[in-house]
């Protein structure tokens, strides 16, 4: 009998192979459990359409995040108990990245929440309109980006009104 | 030219005495289209997390829900602990379990009463949240408070589980278990519940699936998926239970379901009452997380919680991402209102059981004439049960 470990890197070697060993950057699995992977951003729907055909078919989360590589955009794929996050980074230049909303129409409520927090772009998103900030919010203030601290949105706001 | 008339009647919500907005399109007593706005709640809580020590957002996160306040802090402490790489006493792990599943008891019960209210059976309204004083009542023995219970702490519980509360609460779970038992009978048999529950709000279980659908929503759609099981947390390891499913798919259904969680749930507590081991309740830790990430989940009482820690070894979190089962739930209730009554929203809306925050508004639009009215929450109940009286 495979460990749960072993499956699980089993499942990455696979991927590796469909998407290529070049654009698998980086993996790991801290606990039975999880996977964490970080892949080109190129191969984001071909990983994607590999993971749902593996099983991986409850798309739980998109967390969307600023660190000092970019944007990070994550992936929360379940199957069963096994949870996969499959990383992408995009630059703050150009925040952009297909939409997955082809493979999970539900994705299209998280990919609208990350747009409008972080100003990603997914390019072919159904109808990117705001969706948890107000209707009189100022274009242009990503409120989960680092440059934007509580002070300077506080500013930013009492200027616009 | 189509006359379009707005009349704005007050923010105020169909279902809930909460804040979210539904754009129906309809044609004549039909839906034809839902576009959902929310965010009238949002109060940019993940935002502030980053600007709070671990220990501040302890407090935060007790607050993102007036319901399900302990299955958040659990997900958040166990990220945090599982980043710290401590392991929490069994005691605490016990008595974690014990809270989450008086908080899922007490959250169905206020359901069903929430159901049977929208849909005019307002005697079972009563019932239903007479009954749940038992479960405040226990949760206030056991933590002090009848809601946001603050039994959480990083690395274990704030509260041990005295033998006189033990026995307190295996009291109450047993009137508990029979009044639910009794009520799902009723809304088995009682004929106006069943007319309308019955194939209503339909959801087949290919749609929840792709449509992200968790918890109780998903289950009544047959697919059995609960973190409990499938990636236990606590002490669900250890503790026997069965993950309820349904196979019906509609509201009917999303009643059964919960209300057989609340007689398991039952089960639940009264064997961690039973075998809940000896020791401390709690670990001290660091206040300083270590560079991380943690992906949490927790089977809260509207279905799966996730929430995401990255930590870079400061006494503040990098970023912290919560995913609450209702977002999840949104696109789904959609699917489940479009070609259905205009009638039936308040219930199928209340089906889900949604979590939003405050008032609403709800607009028509009648595709043939493009007219344009709002109503009011009161106003589409009564519109509700006055059409179905009709029927």
């Amino acid at each position: 009998m495979t460990s749960q470990v072993e499956t699980n890197s089993n499942i990455v070697k696979r991927l590796g192979q469909k998407i290529g060993p070049e654009n698998l950057l980086s993996w790991a699995t801290p606990r039975p459990k999880r996977i964490f992977l970080s892949v080109h951003k190129g191969k984001l729907i071909e990983a994607v359409t590999f993971l749902t055909e593996e099983g991986f078919v409850h798309l739980s989360a998109i967390t969307g995040l600023e660190s000092e590589d970019g944007l990070e955009v994550i992936y929360h794929l379940g199957k069963g108990g096994l949870l996969v996050s499959l990383k992408v980074v995009v630059s703050i230049g150009h925040p952009s990245l297909p939409t997955i909303t082809s493979i999970f129409p539900g994705a299209a409520l998280y990919e609208r929440e990350a747009h409008e927090l972080l100003g990603l772009v997914f390019s072919g998103h159904p109808g990117l309109i705001p969706l948890v900030l107000p209707d009189e919010w100022p274009e242009g203030i990503y409120p989960l980006r680092k440059k934007w601290t509580q002070e300077e949105i506080r500013k930013k706001l009492l200027r616009e009104t | 030219m189509p006359s379009t008339i707005k009349i704005p009647f007050g923010p105020q919500h169909p279902a809930l005495k909460e804040p979210e907005s539904f754009l129906f399109e309809v044609d004549g007593e039909y839906v034809v289209d839902v576009v959902p706005r929310i965010g009238y709640a949002h109060r940019g809580i993940e935002k502030a997390l980053e600007s709070r020590t671990y220990i501040q957002n302890l407090y935060l996160i007790e607050r993102i829900c007036g319901i399900c306040s302990h299955a958040h802090t659990t997900c958040y402490t166990q990220a945090v602990e599982e980043a710290l790489k401590v392991d929490v006493p069994s005691r605490a792990r016990y008595i974690r379990t014990i809270v989450a599943e008086l908080e899922r008891i007490h959250n169905h019960y206020l359901w069903l009463g929430l159901l049977a209210h929208e849909i005019g059976f307002d005697t079972l309204f009563m019932y239903t949240w007479r009954d749940r004083e038992i479960v405040m009542d226990l949760l206030e023995r056991i933590s002090g408070n009848r809601v946001q219970y603050a039994m959480n702490i990083i690395g274990g519980v704030r509260r041990d589980i005295t033998p006189e509360v033990s026995s307190e609460i295996t009291k109450g779970i047993e009137v508990l278990s029979e009044r639910m038992k009794y009520y799902k009978k009723v809304c088995s048999d009682e004929k106006t519940m069943l007319a309308r529950t019955t194939n209503v709000g339909v959801l087949k279980a290919k749609d929840a699936v792709s449509l992200c659908a968790v918890g109780p929503t998903l289950r009544a759609s047959s697919v059995k998926r609960d973190v409990r099981a499938d990636d236990p947390y606590a002490a669900y390891d250890e503790i026997p239970f069965q993950v309820v499913t349904n196979d019906g798919c509609d509201l009917a259904s999303r009643v059964a379901t919960r209300c057989d969680e609340v007689v398991e749930s039952v089960g639940i507590i009264q064997y961690a009452l039973d075998h809940m081991p000896k020791g401390s309740i709690e670990v001290i830790v660091s206040r300083v997380i270590p560079s991380d990430e943690v992906v949490s989940r927790v089977e809260a009482p509207r279905g799966e919680n996730l929430h995401y820690l990255r930590s870079n070894e400061t006494d503040k979190p990098a970023r912290y991402k919560i995913r609450a089962p209702t977002l999840a739930n949104l696109s789904a209730l959609c699917k489940m209102l479009i070609g259905g009554y205009i009638a039936d929203i308040p219930a199928v809306i209340a089906g889900i059981d949604p979590c939003f925050c405050c008032m609403d508004r709800l607009t028509f639009i009648d595709v043939n004439s493009d007219k344009t009215w709002n109503w009011k929450c009161d106003e589409l109940r009564r519109h509700a049960i006055k059409w179905h009286k009709e029927q």
